[in-house]
């Protein structure tokens, strides 16, 4: 092992890396989840059932109803309420109102004692030690929180320790009495949910349904495992690309260790003659190299893991940024690697190190004593089968291709089959790639074209280093193409669709803060300001539509000139916008047309706390929001069926649109003791674009992680070809080319390595962002998705992929450089 | 006096393999002239090899002189000698050490590309030998199709194609068989004539040895007349 030191050390890392990145994206998987279930946890306990409206809100009349039912042991209400810690710069707080004088036992009731009493004092709220700690707060401590437009002082009662109960419980928890929140919301009598433990001896089923002829269909009655799997998937997208994109990055390290074994074997094949003419057996030749491979594969697993929890904790706070903007599920606070996720790193790391060793080593092990004492013919054999390995290439996209208009169209995940079919075909046509290539490179100099040139010679290692490079360069301008057509076409319709000057919300409003609502004579006073041309309110309440929960939004579509709010995708605007001012028909967007399977036609149905609402869907615009998907109706109407209610948000229009920054400045000083945010449209749009970015950065991370391993590749290839080609770089210097000469035609390889990469992972990218756009995407978001291609980046792209092939080429380059001439050996060349 | 093109002065080429030193040359002197065609014969391991490596500037004696047109090899750096070689040193090798990317023609125009010359300056000089060894029809093709005999031939030609002063051939018809042996050795001295290059070639077999100007014989790095 000592012999090829570099060798070993470039597959452990290529193997690490590929354990890494799977281990990285199956700890943030688990934990976003994790951070769901630890709220369900904290705020639920052992809860058996909860109690969920499909309206806004749930009324606390029903609670007798819950307790009376057989069965239930107890239940207790909640109400739960987001606010703003003033002066943090967005430091939010969910504080949950429980009945502290429930005769029923909470969740954290070994924390209970005589100072909860004090809890029912106005004000009073118990956190958790850590925000404490943060804050700098001691018990007694009074702090300032913003509720929408108001802001109201709080006390810090009691230290709570939720996260003692469930360690993903978020440090951002609070309690406080439910007529207190009641009472910060204006909505006395109204709470979120009821939770309920059963008896010991009572049937689950039997009593939700009970339960359900009980309380009528304004509920929904859900498990915490249902709650759960419902944030499953509404993450189910976000998962499974992070999950597809890392096992490409495997994928590729399995190449490395493909290509390592096999010139550790060429390499050793005279010591393998010998202990097969000693009376080795085939069997004892095998295991002999699979238990090396196997310790290679051990390597990279105890490297990996670190490396996957190192990457998943530095992308911890982009990636929980993006699990709170957009999926508005908890943030995740802390990592935890299960046992399971050693078993699968053990599993993945050395099942996928033995796999890629396996072909080689039995093609080792079967050889004849005499075939394995003479000089390999490898390379030849590759040769001609370059043909055959491109056909089969070809076949395998054209059967995915059939299978998907045929049959694959309508299951969700054939786009990951094409995928796949594209990864496997891209190896399979690189041989006869690099052979027609270089034969077809006239060499004029002593230089790049005959470094490109000499490739041709060692197609099998070659071959696979460009393949390997190939794929990791598909997945890399794949996903760049991607990413740049959507944040193109994201862009294009957020500056047809933001089309106020300024954009008013208050603090607390993050998405779910649907209690964080505007003062009405906030609203009333902000319209009557001089130089307002016209005030657009945005109301948006959660509600659902059959058993589907949905965001419902009320805008004022009365505006003039409102209509370039919503670009339709399907329907007519003329016979839309008439019915939509008049309140009796709704917009869809096209992520919940997508999702409910809805059209222009159909009747979108909601929960309305009177009863159902049948709305007339008369058009359906692009929606670029991942999530439960989003309804529009007009203001008024959205009060009428679901009573009425403040605006979230305002968008206002300037009469001298051109004064915009200095009608923000002067906002913020005339409303300074309101906790608002006043937003120009640039400042809006750059943040939609910075959230965007937000989201795409773990994605980042894979794509460099998996250019990585291809580079360890490049690296390793050209330390074998200096290994292998010993003798041609001999009779180089025999014939007087000077050391910087071989430096230079051996860094030339490295880059010939990557323009054939690059060639061939270029195809392999479009077609791969073809497949992510038109197919993956659709099926999972049902986003439209213009392509646009995004040069800058693809250039920046490119030359980064050609800088790190000649840095890759600078060690291997500089060991060539140290052959001697005398080395010509007996080797053909 | 015509000067030597290639001289050694009591030259000794010692190694040491850890556990003692073992002489590959001892004090071995002569002098070459040019258009001399000396073959050295010699058992495997007498230090043949290494007196060819030596005299091309590959390798350093451990003690003595090897001098070159005129320069002492030792006091050249690892690059002029490089350059000595490049401009006047032609090198034929037993295993032929064609490379299998390269057609014939450009096999054997891999010096002059080396040394950074373009393939329009020097096309017609390796036609020209190509046709002199009976190859000009397969100068577009793979190596791999040719016959030992005919690879031999082409790497003659590439140690040929920059007008050396001095050729150098070790075991050049190890690889092949009689017929061909003597077909290759009798070509490479008639080409070594014509382009009045001065040539050494190693060789175990007294036959083809016979066909030299002069003979020397090398016995465990010894050097002495046959």
């Amino acid at each position: 092992m000592r012999a090829g030191r570099s060798l070993y050390f470039l597959t452990v890392l290529g193997v690490a890396l590929g354990v890494a990145s799977v281990v990285c994206i199956q700890i943030i998987n688990r934990n976003s989840l994790a951070a769901f279930r630890g709220g369900i946890q904290a705020v639920s306990g052992d809860a058996d059932c909860t109690i969920l409206s499909r309206t806004p809100a749930l009324s606390e009349t029903l609670y007798p109803k819950v307790l009376g039912t057989p069965g239930v042991a107890a239940a207790w209400p909640l109400c739960r309420l987001d606010v703003a810690l003033s002066d943090t710069g967005g430091v939010f707080l969910e504080i949950l109102g429980v009945d502290f004088f429930a005769p029923v036992r909470m969740p954290w009731e070994g924390e209970r004692g005589e100072d909860w009493e004090a809890l029912a004092q106005r004000g009073w709220v118990a956190v958790g030690p850590k925000l404490a700690e943060e804050m700098g707060w001691l018990v007694g401590d009074r702090f300032e929180v913003s509720i929408g437009s108001r802001r109201v002082q709080l006390v810090v009662g009691a230290l709570v320790d939720f996260q003692r109960l469930t360690p993903f419980a978020s440090s951002k928890l609070a309690v406080m009495d439910i007529s207190q929140v009641q009472s910060l919301l204006a909505q006395p009598g109204e709470i979120d949910q009821i939770d309920i433990r059963l008896h010991p001896d009572a049937n689950l089923s039997e009593v939700v349904a009970d339960l359900q002829g009980r309380l009528g269909p304004s509920v929904r009655i859900l498990t915490p495992e249902q709650r759960e799997s419902a944030a499953s998937d509404l993450l189910e997208a976000f998962r499974l690309n992070l999950t597809a994109l890392s096992l490409i990055s495997l994928f590729v390290g399995l190449f490395l260790v493909y290509s390592s074994t096999q010139a550790l074997l060429v390499r050793r094949r005279a010591e393998f003659g010998v202990l097969r003419s000693l009376g080795a057996t085939r069997a004892q030749l095998l295991g002999l190299i699979l238990r090396e491979v196997l310790f290679i594969g051990m390597l990279g697993v105890v490297l990996g893991i670190p490396m996957g929890y190192w990457a998943a904790q530095a992308n911890l706070e982009v990636v929980s940024a993006t699990l709170s903007n957009l999926y508005l599920l908890e943030e995740i606070e802390s990592l935890e690697i299960p046992f399971w996720l050693y078993v699968l790193a053990g599993t993945i790391g050395i099942g996928g190190a033995v796999a890629g060793a396996l072909i080689p080593a039995l093609d080792m092990s079967r050889r004849q004593i005499r075939a394995l004492l003479m000089p390999p013919v490898l390379h030849q054999r590759v040769a001609s089968l370059a043909l055959p390995l491109f056909l089969g290439g070809a076949l395998i996209l054209v059967l995915s291709g059939a299978w998907y208009k045929l049959y694959g169209w309508n299951w969700k995940p054939s786009g990951f089959v094409l995928g796949i079919a594209v990864l496997l075909a891209l190896p399979l046509s690189t041989p006869l790639f690099v052979r027609e290539i270089t034969a077809s490179v006239r060499a004029r100099r002593f230089g790049l074209g005959y470094s490109l040139k000499s490739l041709g010679a060692r197609l099998q290692t070659t071959s696979f280093a460009v393949a390997s490079l190939a794929v990791a360069v598909s997945m890399l301008m794949g996903i760049t193409l991607m990413i740049g057509s959507f944040r193109r076409t994201v862009e294009v319709w957020v500056s047809g669709t933001v089309k106020a000057d300024i954009y008013v919300s208050t603090s607390s409003f993050r998405g779910r803060g649907i209690q964080a609502t505007l003062d009405d004579r906030f609203v009333s006073s902000l319209s009557n300001l001089s130089g307002i041309r016209a005030v657009d309110r945005l109301r948006k309440l959660e509600v659902y539509s059959g058993d589907r929960e949905i965001y419902l939004a009320g805008v004022d579509m009365s505006l003039m000139g409102g209509e370039a709010r919503f670009p339709l995708l399907h329907g007519d605007p003329l016979q839309a916008w008439p019915l939509l001012r008049q309140g009796k028909a709704v917009l869809i967007g096209e992520t919940l047309a997508h999702k409910a399977n809805l059209e222009v036609g159909d009747r979108l149905v909601v929960s309305a706390p009177a009863g159902e609402v049948r709305f007339p869907i008369v058009g359906v615009y692009y929606d670029y929001s991942p999530g439960k998907g989003l309804a529009v109706v007009d203001f008024e109407a959205l009060g009428q069926h679901f009573g009425p209610g403040s605006a979230h948000s305002l968008a206002l229009y300037l009469q001298a649109p051109e004064e915009t920054d200095r009608v923000v400045d002067q906002l913020k000083l005339l409303y300074a003791e309101t906790p608002l945010r006043f937003r120009s449209n640039r400042n809006l749009r750059q943040q939609v674009l910075k959230i965007f970015d937000q989201t795409f950065a773990i994605t980042r991370l894979l794509q460099a992680m998996c250019l990585l391993i291809a580079v360890c590749g490049i690296a390793l290839t050209l330390l074998i070809l200096a290994r292998e080609r010993i003798s041609e770089l001999a009779l180089y210097r025999a014939l007087g080319a000077l050391r910087w000469q071989i430096f230079w035609v051996f860094v030339g390889k490295g880059l010939g390595i990557g323009l054939l990469g690059l060639a061939l992972g270029l195809l392999g990218g479009v077609a791969l962002a073809a497949i992510l756009i038109f197919v993956i995407n659709r099926a999972y978001f049902g986003w439209t998705i213009q392509v646009y291609w995004p040069w800058a980046a693809l250039i920046q792209q490119t030359a980064t992929i050609l800088g790190a092939a000649l840095l890759a080429s600078l060690y291997p380059a500089l060991r060539a450089t140290q052959s001697p001439a005398t080395l010509l050996s007996r080797d053909d060349v | 006096m015509v000067e030597s093109v290639l001289s050694f002065r009591g030259v000794s080429k010692i190694y040491d393999s850890g556990v003692g030193i073992r002489y590959a040359l001892r004090e071995v002197s002569f002098d070459l002239s040019p258009g001399q065609r000396v073959a050295v014969e010699g058992r495997s391991g007498s230090g043949k090899s290494t007196l060819l490596h030596l005299a091309a500037g590959i390798d350093l004696p451990s003690r003595g002189e090897v001098w070159s047109e005129g320069r002492n090899l030792a006091s050249l750096s690892e690059r002029d000698r490089a350059l000595l070689r490049r401009k006047g040193v032609g090198l034929v090798f037993q295993f032929f050490y064609l490379l299998s990317h390269l057609s014939v023609a450009e096999n054997v125009g891999l010096p002059e590309l080396v040394a950074g010359s373009r393939p329009s300056q020097f096309a017609s000089r390796v036609q020209a030998l190509l046709e002199r060894v009976d190859l000009g029809d397969r100068a577009g093709d793979p190596i791999h199709q040719l016959s030992g005999g005919e690879m031999q031939r082409v790497a003659i030609c590439r140690a040929l194609l920059r007008r050396p002063r001095l050729l150098l051939a070790d075991e050049p018809t190890g690889n092949l068989d009689d017929e061909n042996s003597q077909q290759v050795l009798q070509l490479m001295l008639s080409l070594a004539e014509e382009e009045g290059s001065s040539l050494i070639y190693a060789t175990h077999s007294r036959e083809l040895a016979s066909l030299a100007d002069q003979r020397w014989q090398l016995h465990s790095g010894i050097m002495g007349p046959v």
